[in-house]
């Protein structure tokens, strides 16, 4: 009983603390339904669900970066310049690979810089932020364009009154748990982002783990999951728009440490990953209903970041 | 003592090294070193820190390659590519950092690198575990494969480790420095294991700077002298000093500097001393020119005085005096040591890694801190180049330049850093605990001059060491602890081994008198 109690708190687990903000959530869901009225409506419900679920898929590609001690900070760019792809005039057959192609590219030169080159993740990631960025405004300077037809279905379409949304939400969950956990790939991320977390970057190298290789897929992960939410929002908002993707580069990130894993790497785990995802969102709802200016919706969510790592020091979670 | 004088063996040797060399750039660190491993026998591996006790067997693990050479493992030719290669050999290593990933289940680390897999490419954990158990359950280990490797101890890492070379059918065992960190019952536990692998016909190698150890665990020894092979022996008929003449090339007496002679003014008094409310009181004092060591056993509070005089641990009450300021016992913990170092008393602590050395930054600058702390915290930063200069050159640091990183420095080097840190900032007290742990003998030599140059230019030093021939060596005078009290004090010149543990497990009714007078 005191192990579950300590393995909840986050001690000696390898998943983090995820329980304090399930309750969080769960709180903060109680409250809002009893003191607002417009909370607890399907469409309030549909608006959440829609908010969070582009939030969830990037969270997920940005959580095995991290799980291996390293961030992402390209997401973001990633998810505009594929708005801003399937927003150019070509068939669905066409944009949709070369959004993945796109993907594959940005994640391969993270990982490579990163691995190969050794250069420090944050500095890596936004200089190719800055990079796609400047590409994408060039491509499409502001909000416009349509998107293909297909895409638009794929997304906002039903069967049997259950939005598309929650079925791409199950497979994508699907696909990172049997990544995360029925895989070798996910036991060697664990691994690698273990012994740098422990000061010692080669332990799993030793092991006969390919760690570079590894690093490099879970770059190659991170872009592609980060795709996959821009078709995603593209689908909902049927343009282009470069300032839609900047937004989720931080807030994923935010979504990642609310979910218990730890920033140094080696401890994490899925289901904290969409927790927090659903936490950040509800916030986001929340605030939106309280009419809460956007300005201060930004500082709020950058003081939950500063307070969820702080209170999550090393000394007390995890290893 | 008859170089390459070879040991009967029985059977064919697990693993044979012959004539391997190896070099780094221009530094030649093997030239021709041989090393036989036979089936059942423990092997000591020994040498001088640098001698290529550690690059020889990165070798045999396949981290390192060799340039000249060959290696027969089961009399079959190898060339040994990875470590992934070795462990495919048999060859199952325990190195000195340890390697598991502590965020690993033991089952997990056991696999790590070829997990086995079911069906669509899942891994098949239900296999994992069970695998892992029988391989715990062979070591007699009572641990759950599901268990995080963070909430192992450190013994029971290593248990994991040698377990991990069971499980991958390793016939051979390195053991670097397995018992560093271990305490005395977990050695225990460990010596088991290892008289287990030997009966099991495995072979052993086993790293070590503790002769008890060697002597006790060990059937076989190689010892090496910069990088050069010195002579491989059965343990049985050579004597301990023996061993360390193979190992320096020269006799265990010359290792210590002559004893002080005339000890005149009491630099450091410590009165009525209680570690905790109803222990008896310690007193004891250290005049100038003096060296005092600390004996007893492990536990006793030998550690516990020593600390108190820096505020590091907590005693009850007591009185301190140095050099003139007097204070009075418990110190405040966070000003203690900042208090002491004032009235010239400096604290060399056992775990210089972790409690000493700033290891990620330069030598001078490690030397130079104990100038610095001496000024007000916004005064501008002097640069102190010439004392810096002079407290390296005067240690004789072996480090390429000042600026060297401490890290990088070998045990023995880093030992004379910390050091030059006090006697650069002109301490009169040096206490210090564990003057030579992980330091090889040559070097622990010069830190036993260097401890009596200190003393004999005025100062006194009070020297805690599990170490009982290194007390008795480098010591005046020797003070035994039993049971948070000092109960019996002898002088060095006359102590044996025999009678301090006569004196620290306080059978014989003579420690008693002994102590009744003092």
């Amino acid at each position: 009983m005191k192990a579950v109690f300590a393995h909840l708190t986050g001690q000696n687990s390898r998943q983090g603390l995820w329980i304090l903000p399930l309750i969080a959530g769960i709180v903060g869901f109680a409250w809002l339904a009893v003191s607002t009225d417009q909370f607890a409506t399907p469409q309030n419900a549909k608006n959440l669900l829609a908010q969070a679920m582009p939030l969830i898929i990037v969270a997920i590609g940005q959580m095995m970066v991290v799980l291996l001690g390293g961030l992402d900070l390209s997401v973001g760019a990633v998810i505009s310049f594929t708005t801003a792809i399937l927003a150019l005039d070509a068939p669905a057959a066409i944009t949709i690979p070369a959004v993945f192609i796109a993907a594959i590219a940005i994640g391969f030169i993270n990982g490579t810089t990163v691995t190969r080159l050794n250069v420090n993740p944050i500095i890596a990631t936004l200089a190719m932020q800055m990079i796609i960025m400047g590409l994408t405004r060039l491509m499409r300077p502001v909000a416009g364009g349509e998107v293909p037809e297909v895409v638009k279905q794929l997304v906002s379409g039903a069967v049997f009154g259950v939005p598309f949304t929650v079925f791409w939400g199950l497979l994508v969950c699907l696909l990172a748990w049997k990544m995360l956990y029925g895989s070798r790939f996910g036991l060697h991320i664990f691994a690698i982002g273990g012994g740098i977390a422990s000061g010692q970057s080669d332990a799993a190298h030793t092991f006969g783990i390919a760690d570079k290789r590894t690093t490099l897929l879970a770059y190659i992960g991170c872009s592609c999951f980060a795709a996959l939410a821009g078709i995603f929002l593209a689908g909902r908002i049927v343009s282009g728009d470069p300032n839609i993707g900047p937004p989720f580069t931080l807030d994923s990130v935010t979504a990642v440490a609310i979910g218990g894993t730890q920033l140094s790497g080696g401890v994490g785990s899925l289901h904290g990953t969409i927790i927090g995802a659903l936490v950040l969102a509800l916030l986001s709802n929340g605030m939106n209903l309280a009419n809460v200016s956007a300005f201060v919706q930004t500082a709020i969510k950058g003081a939950v970041l500063l307070a969820v790592v702080a209170f999550q020091s090393r000394k007390k979670i995890g290893l | 003592m008859h170089p390459n004088r070879s040991v009967e063996t029985p059977g064919v040797p697990l693993v044979e090294m012959r004539n391997i060399s190896k070099s780094f750039g221009p530094n030649r660190v093997l030239s021709s070193v041989s090393l036989t491993l036979a089936p059942g026998s423990v092997h000591a591996l020994m040498g001088e820190n640098g001698a290529g006790k550690s690059t020889l067997m990165k070798i045999l693990a396949g981290v390192h390659h060799y340039d000249d050479g060959e290696i027969e493992c089961g009399g079959q030719a190898e060339r040994i590519q990875s470590p992934k290669h070795a462990q495919e050999l048999g060859i199952s290593t325990v190195f000195q950092e340890l390697s598991l990933l502590p965020n690993l289940t033991i089952a997990e680390n056991m696999f790590l690198g070829r997990e086995p897999i079911a069906l669509f490419g899942t891994l098949d954990r239900k296999r994992m575990y069970e695998e892992t158990k029988a391989a715990l359950e062979e070591l007699d280990l009572k641990l759950s494969p599901g268990l995080l490797v963070s909430e192992l101890s450190i013994a029971e890492r290593q248990f994991v480790e040698i377990a991990h070379g069971i499980k991958a059918r390793a016939d051979v065992f390195i053991l670097d420095e397995p018992t560093a960190a271990l305490n005395a019952a977990d050695v225990e536990v460990l010596n088991r294991q290892i008289a287990r692998l030997k009966a099991a016909g495995k072979a052993v190698v086993y790293i070590s700077h503790r002769m008890d150890e060697i002597f006790n665990v060990c059937d076989t020894v190689t010892v090496l002298k910069d990088g050069r092979h010195v002579a491989s022996e059965a343990l049985e008929g050579i004597t301990e000093s023996d061993l360390i003449g193979l190992m320096v090339g020269r006799d265990i007496k010359d290792l210590f500097p002559q004893r002080g002679a005339n000890f005149e003014d009491v630099l450091l008094s410590v009165q009525d001393l209680k570690l905790q409310a109803d222990s008896p009181p310690v007193s004891f004092q250290l005049k100038t020119g003096e060296i005092v060591g600390l004996a007893g056993l492990e536990g006793q509070g030998q550690q516990d005085i020593v600390r108190s005089l820096v505020g590091v641990f907590k005693p009850d009450s007591g009185h301190i005096l140095v050099s003139g300021g007097a204070r009075a016992l418990p110190l405040p913990a966070r000003e203690g040591i900042r208090d002491m170092q004032r009235l010239g008393l400096a604290f060399v602590p056992e775990d210089r890694k972790e409690e000493g050395l700033y290891l990620g930054l330069s030598v001078a600058h490690n030397v130079g801190i104990s100038l610095h702390s001496q000024r007000p915290g916004l005064a501008w930063a002097k640069r102190y180049k010439q004392q810096v200069t002079d407290a390296v050159t005067s240690m004789s640091v072996k480090a390429s330049s000042k600026d060297t990183s401490v890290g990088n420095l070998s045990g023995g080097n880093q030992q004379k850093v910390l050091l030059g840190r006090y006697l650069a900032a002109g301490m009169k007290v040096l206490v210090i605990e564990e003057p030579t742990r992980g330091v090889d003998i040559g070097a622990k030599s010069e830190i036993y001059t260097l401890l009596r140059q200190f003393a004999d230019q005025g100062g006194a030093v009070l020297v805690l060491s599990r170490e009982t021939i290194e007390l008795i060596g480098m010591s005046d005078r020797i003070m035994v602890c039993h049971d948070q009290a000092i109960i019996a004090e002898m002088q060095a010149a006359e102590a044996t081994e025999h009678a301090i543990l006569d004196a620290a497990l306080s059978t014989s009714s003579e420690a008693n008198e002994r102590a009744a007078v003092a």
